[in-house]
């Protein structure tokens, strides 16, 4: 074989994209991830369909369902993307893969399309769910297409921010089981508990990948930036700040995660030896 | 041609002892090199700082003439491995996981079907519709090293290539390596002397970190020739009657009913009087070196007793 024979990187690129998405598409962890979103929106939907919609409109139905979202997006991310790298030093595979006349950092964007593929079909079921329960009480024709699509969108760029963090931690385990675990506690977690820790500070979480999120529903239903809010807290009055991202905000945020996880998970991936 | 060589190679974990020590060969051409040490010599090391799994922290590792720390990609162009215990996708099946390998190596092809079936045939894989997560680890190993070999890379590096596979698995690696030495470069590293007298033509010889012989093996032979040979007769006869043989036989003790180990200096001379002597006894049934001459040297050189031998 000449070396001028070759395929180029996009030719390997597409390889690695198509073989990867049917090794990800093969796993259990996406079967069990789909049945996940498809027992927790049925239900959902079933519930709204038997007690009513609570809301005044297509807008504020789709804002309720997809204001979860960014929850399962996390979940759906961490699980898919939280062994891309350990994978490769943890198992036999990286022996197999490494070896070949392929760039990493082309191997590297090719499980990751390949992973943002996987992860944006489950993300299109909750949609279709969604979508199935607001045209159940608005009736196809009153539904706002284009704020679907702007939310899908949104969605899609969220998609490749949480695979890219979560690309970016496992770069830093050799055991993929526990590369997915830490990614989960740290993504779903650890952001959860740092939202709320900073709730009574008056600090804006801005830096929080779960923050960002909040658009995917906001593009239906405008809220307010700030509110500040006043609980008691046995003499004492705890004052609770909130937080709604603008939309350009969130999208700034998703970027610079994206941004950063894809190009500190790619230079960590060239650099990675294979020691065990 | 094809081409291996390496230049001055290093590699040092952390602060400990280096674990490959200014490394220095060259191979053109065809033909099989083992690659000897004892566990932690170096070998995995050497293997994998060829094929950019390791980065070297000295010196260069060149594949068909192109440094792999450079160009990974076009030094590993023409070029197949196995290194550690490789591992297909487990969702894959056997077919898909070569023919993966044969995509990134030349594109996809329709004519990679007909080469996997060959492959199939020479290394007896498993169906090819089986998922390789199914497979015994003997099974995965053989479905690694047939995508190793496909599309015909002219470079061959294994590391290890039959651990874990059983005899008649081995056998049938042993004949494919002995085949493909004819036309490709192949550098393996083994534990296994048999292996290595039976596949290769020359040897290095690697601990902690150092070269300490490379030569033909057929030079390592004449080097370090067997100073003992077992002898098997027809009837049982006296061991006293050896040793009455003469000063060319140093001892002689019994391994067997009928069998006895002679120890002597080594030379071809004295082999073959020795010979003569015991043909007088009784009729001789076998008469050959006690050990293989790769492990003789093998045990001289990693107890040091080879004082002064170089890299040749």
């Amino acid at each position: 074989m000449d070396p001028s024979s070759l395929p180029s990187d996009t030719v390997q690129w597409w390889t690695a994209v198509r073989r990867q998405l049917r090794f990800y598409l093969r796993t259990w962890r996406f079967v069990g991830l789909l049945i996940f979103v498809m027992v927790v929106t049925t239900a959902f939907t079933a519930l709204s369909i038997y007690y009513g919609d609570s809301g005044a409109s297509a807008n504020s139905y789709l804002y309720g369902v997809i204001n979860s979202l960014p929850t399962f997006g996390i979940i759906i991310g961490a699980f898919i993307g939280g062994d891309a790298i350990a994978m490769d030093f943890g198992s036999g595979t990286g022996y197999f893969m490494l070896v070949l006349p392929v760039r990493r950092v082309v191997l590297l964007l090719g499980r990751y399309a390949a992973a943002f593929l996987a992860s944006f079909a489950l993300i299109l079921v909750y949609y279709a769910y969604a979508i199935a329960g607001a045209s159940w009480f608005y009736g196809l024709g009153g539904l706002p297409w284009l704020d679907v699509a702007e939310s899908i969108g949104l969605a899609a760029l969220f998609a490749l921010a949480v695979l890219a963090t979560a690309f970016l931690f496992s770069a830093f385990f050799r055991s993929p089981a526990i590369s997915i675990v830490v990614t989960i506690l740290v993504l779903f977690l650890a952001f959860t508990i740092l939202d709320g820790a900073i709730a009574v500070t008056g600090v804006e979480p801005f830096f929080s990948l779960p923050y960002s999120g909040g658009v995917l529903a906001l593009v239906f239903q405008s809220a307010p930036h700030h509110v500040i809010s006043s609980v008691a807290s046995g003499r004492a009055r705890i004052t609770i700040h909130t937080w709604n991202p603008y939309i350009w905000e969130g999208v700034v945020i998703m970027l610079v995660y994206l941004g950063v996880g894809l190009g500190l998970s790619s230079a960590l991936y060239q650099y990675k030896e294979s020691k065990g | 041609m094809p081409q291996i060589e390496v230049q001055g190679l290093s590699k040092n974990y952390n602060r400990g002892p280096p674990a490959l020590n200014e490394a220095t060969f060259r191979y053109e051409g065809s033909g099989a090199i083992g690659y000897l040490g004892p566990n932690g010599a170096g070998k995995t090391t050497t293997l994998k700082l060829l094929t950019g799994l390791l980065r070297p922290t000295g010196g260069r590792a060149l594949l068909n003439g192109v440094d792999v720390a450079h160009d990974r990609k076009r030094a590993l162009s023409n070029v197949g491995a196995i290194i550690e215990s490789p591992e297909p996708y487990p969702s894959q099946t056997v077919e898909e996981a070569i023919e993966m390998v044969s995509d990134f190596r030349s594109g996809p092809s329709r004519s990679v079907r007909e080469e996997i079936r060959a492959l199939s045939e020479k290394l007896d894989l498993p169906p090819l519709d089986a998922r390789c997560g199914r497979l015994s680890k003997g099974q995965r190993q053989r479905v690694s090293i047939a995508a190793s070999l496909v599309r015909d890379p002219q470079v061959i590096i294994l590391d290890e290539p039959t651990s874990g596979l059983d005899p008649k698995e081995r056998i049938l690696i042993r004949n494919l390596l002995n085949d493909l030495k004819r036309d490709h470069l192949i550098l393996m590293s083994s534990h296994l002397m048999q292996e290595v007298t039976e596949i290769c033509d020359q040897v290095i010889f690697i601990n902690r970190g150092d070269i300490l012989l490379r030569d033909t093996v057929q030079n390592v032979a004449t080097r370090f020739r067997t100073r003992a040979v077992d002898v098997e007769f027809a009837t049982p006869i006296v061991v006293d009657r050896i040793k009455a043989l003469g000063p060319l036989v140093q001892d002689a003790v019994v391994v067997g009913e009928r069998r006895f180990r002679i120890s002597f200096d080594g030379s071809d001379s004295a082999r073959a009087e020795i010979l003569k002597g015991l043909v007088g006894i009784g009729p001789v049934l076998s008469y050959q070196n006690a050990s293989l001459v790769l492990e003789d040297a093998y045990l001289a050189l990693m107890q040091g007793g080879v004082a002064g031998e170089s890299a040749a």
